[in-house]
């Protein structure tokens, strides 16, 4: 029988498995914010482009929240190295604009929310697009990290 | 439009300052990191050997959960006596390819010159065994 304690949760592979649990998250979520607005762009204007809007909003909002644990537990991970060197460099090379984009499009939609105009809107698409992109590299450059060691 | 360029700067302000707050802040705690016997060690040998420092870094990131602070380690052979009998182009290939059941490989972390740089501070160290005898 295998006995599991509370020291054993906290050992030194805790960070490792929260790092993995939660960075998944903010990857899945910035993915479908990226969706949801994409196809609200594309339906005519009225109620469901509305839902797929706020619903675009919401998640994205969700993602910027879910990063900061999944920021903060890489950091703890790495002793604090933001930038590392090999694999981890490539890692963060696109953890970091990620990151500072994603809080950026989710304070600049708060602000605005339902009034952005044509143009606002479609380069805050683009730069949903991208961060999707960017943070999903940033995961598989993590995960390579994960299974390569 | 006057919202949405005043929202562009709030986005701007709020993320400049949480990334170069997180980015501060991992200088700042980075540069505590490094445990004692490493730093002391690193202290000791910097001046004369600034590479080594570097390695002494590295060596607290990737090698000190298992190979502990004061490089005698818990693995079996000691680093010491490593150093004794291999060459660096070994060292630098079971750092980068590791040793099959014993340990992992660091290739996609670290590339050959943080390898290089990890046999030199790994060399500068005193022989913690002649201080036991």
């Amino acid at each position: 029988m295998v006995m599991f304690s509370a020291s054993d949760f906290f050992n030194g592979t805790f960070w490792e498995r929260l790092h993995g649990g939660s960075t998944h998250l903010p990857i899945a979520l910035a993915l479908t914010s990226a969706v949801l607005d994409g196809i609200g762009s594309l339906v005519p204007p009225g109620k469901i482009r509305e839902n797929f809007r706020f619903s675009g909003y919401f998640t994205l909002l969700l993602a910027a929240l879910g990063a900061v644990p999944a920021v903060i537990s890489g950091l703890m991970l790495t002793h604090w190295d933001a930038f590392g060197s090999g694999v981890i460099l490539l890692h963060h090379y696109f953890v970091w604009p990620s990151f500072a984009l994603l809080v950026a499009l989710a304070v600049w939609r708060s602000v605005v929310r339902h009034r952005p105009s044509k143009v606002g809107f479609s380069i805050y698409l683009i730069a949903v697009v991208t961060v999707a992109v960017g943070i999903s590299i940033a995961g598989f450059w993590g995960g390579e990290l994960l299974l390569n060691n | 439009m006057k919202t949405e360029v005043n929202a562009l700067i709030a986005a701007l302000l709020i993320s400049v300052t949480v990334i170069g707050g997180l980015l501060g802040a991992a200088r700042i705690v980075q540069s505590n990191t490094l445990k004692f016997p490493i730093r002391s060690a690193a202290e000791s040998i910097a001046s004369q050997n600034p590479k080594a420092a570097v390695g002494a870094k590295l060596f607290a990131l990737n090698c000190a959960r298992c190979h502990v602070g004061d490089v005698t380690g818990n693995a079996n052979p000691t680093l010491n006596e490593i150093t004794e009998r291999e060459t660096d182009q070994r060292i630098k290939f079971a750092i980068l390819n590791g040793i099959k059941g014993e340990m992992p490989a660091f290739g996609k972390k670290l590339d050959e010159n943080d390898a290089a740089t990890l046999v030199v501070f790994i060399r500068s160290l005193p022989d913690k065994r002649r201080n036991l005898k």
